[in-house]
């Protein structure tokens, strides 16, 4: 069986052609060109000819070739979240788009203000998730959000998944919006219902963003569907876990120049004599950072590594400002790498700092308690980088700075992975590996361990 | 059956589990929906917990002797985060050492707990008290 595999990314529409052969995955071909942001057809099928011999279309109908693919170009797929207690409905909120493969845009607690509906109004993302209570819990902060939904001009596609004593209710007060009401995300109290959204999400996505993205035009000729990049990654990672040994648990990151991704796989398995407070984790999990990245987020990158750089950080300030416009800067002086390899530090560093959990020790009459709070990631073994710059390093380590970072400001351990085998995707092929896992997940998931370099 | 839900929890670095298991269990028999933190609660917890709930109420324990310490303020926080009209009770061993109960309900009314229960107390007659209270509030 052939497969093309292609990830239209912001910057770069790359493609490949694997052959599977039973559990065996081989490499056929590879092309890269730019998006073609005005029409991302165009940038889609001159990809999909570099990497097929013949005609890929006539192929595809007669079922010689099969085609998986995905896309985050066009800033791909924003989420505003909207919960009530940021703990909870709204952080739930948030592992419920960012696991469906969404940016979040914008995200708002409690009550939303005049600013707040000003702001979605000016920005609209392209799914606002809406939600609040645990069922037969709170209306009054809900039924006010939805009020001030129903009255605004906010032009987006709307999933409510908050609780359903008001469900009805919400959907008389955003008559006319373009509606979709799911279970709720939080029906229990601490009891996390990410899925329903997660799939409205993406059944949103299929029927609606793609056309708005241009993304129509290659389903009807191809007669194959997209999904969010994240999204295939995040399945992929799955894949991993569920079909290669010693692969249970690991993280990944995919950092690209606007945002850092991290994907995590982990059984939170609690010490004896360790509190867990909080929701609890799910064992595939997702973050995105979209103040973190190599170029165009570098500005802010800076920002948030600013306190550790010492002597170094007006040049980094001049450096972030020379790249955050040129999505391909190369750095070709020895400085430039230096410069840029700290600002990889601080990418990967302070996404995964946000990613994992932290321990706090307390001393009672009794002795020392641990609470946790958040996934502990301590005994995970295996981590990888993905994205074009990790691709390219050889030579980087992300655990000097996680060591430097242990504690944080509050005391607290930060429960980042502590001993761990480093392994690069050298070539770059986890996003369309992702995209082959789509029709081959343990293929796919051996293959790209394999293809990994220590 | 009354709709009331209730928020309960043992507060601070306490981690005494017993009695939270009976007061869940007692006031889930008198009909009463019960959102049970355990042990270790933060005063912040106890409110994140009574929003997204839309509890009434919000019930503390505290057994080791630090009560005086981890209760003072809950009330404050809570009219801060919205929670007007919750009804806050609090009960156990709620200070270090044989102190006489009227000065300890003093103490932890003046706090701003709606009421303070020695570790004597009847559940049933409690869960009415909190029936009639909540009804009141609202
Ligand atoms: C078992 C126990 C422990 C176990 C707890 C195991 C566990 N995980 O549950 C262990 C050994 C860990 C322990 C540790 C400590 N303990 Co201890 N412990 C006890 C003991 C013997 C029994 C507690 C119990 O389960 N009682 C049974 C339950 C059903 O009763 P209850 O907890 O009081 O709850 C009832 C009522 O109080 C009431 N109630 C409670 N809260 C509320 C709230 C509301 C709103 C209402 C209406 C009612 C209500 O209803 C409950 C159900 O009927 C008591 C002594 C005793 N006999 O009570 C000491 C006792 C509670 N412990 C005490 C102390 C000091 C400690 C330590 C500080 C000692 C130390 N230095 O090691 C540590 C603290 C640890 C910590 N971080 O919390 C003291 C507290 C003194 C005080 N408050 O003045 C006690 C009273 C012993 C004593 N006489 O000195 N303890």
């Amino acid at each position: 069986m052939i497969v093309a595999c292609l990830d239209i990314g912001s910057t770069w529409t790359k493609g490949a052609t694997f052959r599977v052969d039973g559990e065996t995955v081989s490499l056929l071909a590879r092309a890269a060109r730019p998006t073609t942001v005005v029409n991302l057809a165009d940038g889609f099928f001159a990809v999909l000819g570099d990497i097929v011999e013949g005609d890929p279309l006539a192929q595809l109908h007669d079922g010689r070739l099969s085609l998986q693919y995905s896309s985050s170009a066009k800033g791909g797929l924003a989420v505003a979240a909207i919960g009530l207690v940021p703990e909870m409905t709204l952080e739930i909120g948030k592992i419920a788009a960012q696991s469906a493969g969404a940016r979040l845009s914008q995200v708002f607690a409690y009550h939303l203000t005049e600013d707040d509906i000003a702001g979605l109004e000016a920005s609209p993302p392209d799914i606002l998730l809406f939600a609040g209570g645990t069922d037969g819990g709170n209306t009054n902060y809900v039924r006010a959000n939805a009020e001030a939904i129903g009255r605004s001009s906010i032009d987006c596609e709307i999933v409510y998944a908050g609780n359903r004593s008001v469900a009805a209710e919400v959907g008389r007060l955003l008559a006319g919006k373009r509606l979709r009401i799911v279970d709720n995300l939080m029906p229990v109290f601490n009891e996390p219902n990410p899925d329903p959204a997660r799939d409205a999400i993406r059944t949103i996505f299929l029927e609606t963003i793609v056309k708005g993205k241009g993304l129509d035009r290659i389903m009807a000729a191809t007669g194959a569907a997209p999904v969010p990049t994240p999204f295939a990654v995040l399945e992929y990672t799955r894949a991993i876990h569920a079909h290669v040994p010693e692969w249970d648990s690991f993280v990944l990151f995919d950092m690209g120049g606007a945002t850092t991704d991290v994907y995590s796989v982990h059984q939170e398995m609690p010490d004896l004599g360790t509190v867990l407070r909080g929701l609890p984790e799910p064992e595939v999990k997702r973050t995105v950072e979209g103040d973190l990245g190599m170029r165009v987020s570098a500005r802010t990158t800076v920002e948030a590594g600013e306190p550790e750089f010492g002597d170094a950080a007006e040049a980094l300030r001049c450096y972030a400002e020379r790249v955050v416009a040129q999505p391909e800067f190369l750095p070709l002086t020895p400085e430039d790498a230096a410069l840029d390899t700290r600002l990889a530090a601080v990418c990967v560093g302070q996404a995964c700092r946000r990613h994992v959990g932290r321990l706090a020790t307390i001393y009672t009459p009794d002795g020392e308690m641990k609470i946790q709070t958040g996934r502990d990631l301590r005994q995970v073994a295996r981590v990888i980088g993905s994205g074009g710059w990790l691709a390219r390093a050889a030579d980087f380590d992300p655990a000097p700075w996680f060591a430097q970072h242990a504690v944080d400001a509050r005391g607290r351990l930060v429960l980042f992975p502590q001993h761990f085998s480093y392994y690069r995707d050298a070539d770059y092929l986890f996003p369309l590996l992702a995209n082959l896992a789509r029709a081959f997940p343990a293929a796919a998931a051996q293959a790209g361990i394999r293809l990994l370099q220590d | 059956m009354s709709d009331i839900t209730a928020v309960l929890g043992v507060i601070g670095s306490d981690c005494h589990a017993v009695g939270n298991k009976i007061l869940d269990h007692a006031l889930t028999a008198e009909g009463i929906k019960v959102v049970n933190l355990g042990v270790m609660v933060s005063q912040d917890e106890f409110i994140n917990a009574a929003v997204e709930t839309g509890a009434q109420a919000i019930l503390v324990a505290s057994i080791y002797g630090h009560g005086e310490i981890d209760c003072d303020g809950l009330r404050g926080r809570c009219l801060e985060r919205g929670l007007d009209k919750v009804v806050l009770y609090v009960g156990g061993n709620l200070v270090i050492g044989k102190r006489d109960f009227a000065e300890v309900e003093t103490l932890f009314r003046g706090m701003g707990y709606d009421r303070v229960f020695p570790p004597t107390v009847d559940l049933k007659e409690m869960a009415n008290l909190l029936k009639q209270d909540v009804a009141a509030r609202s």
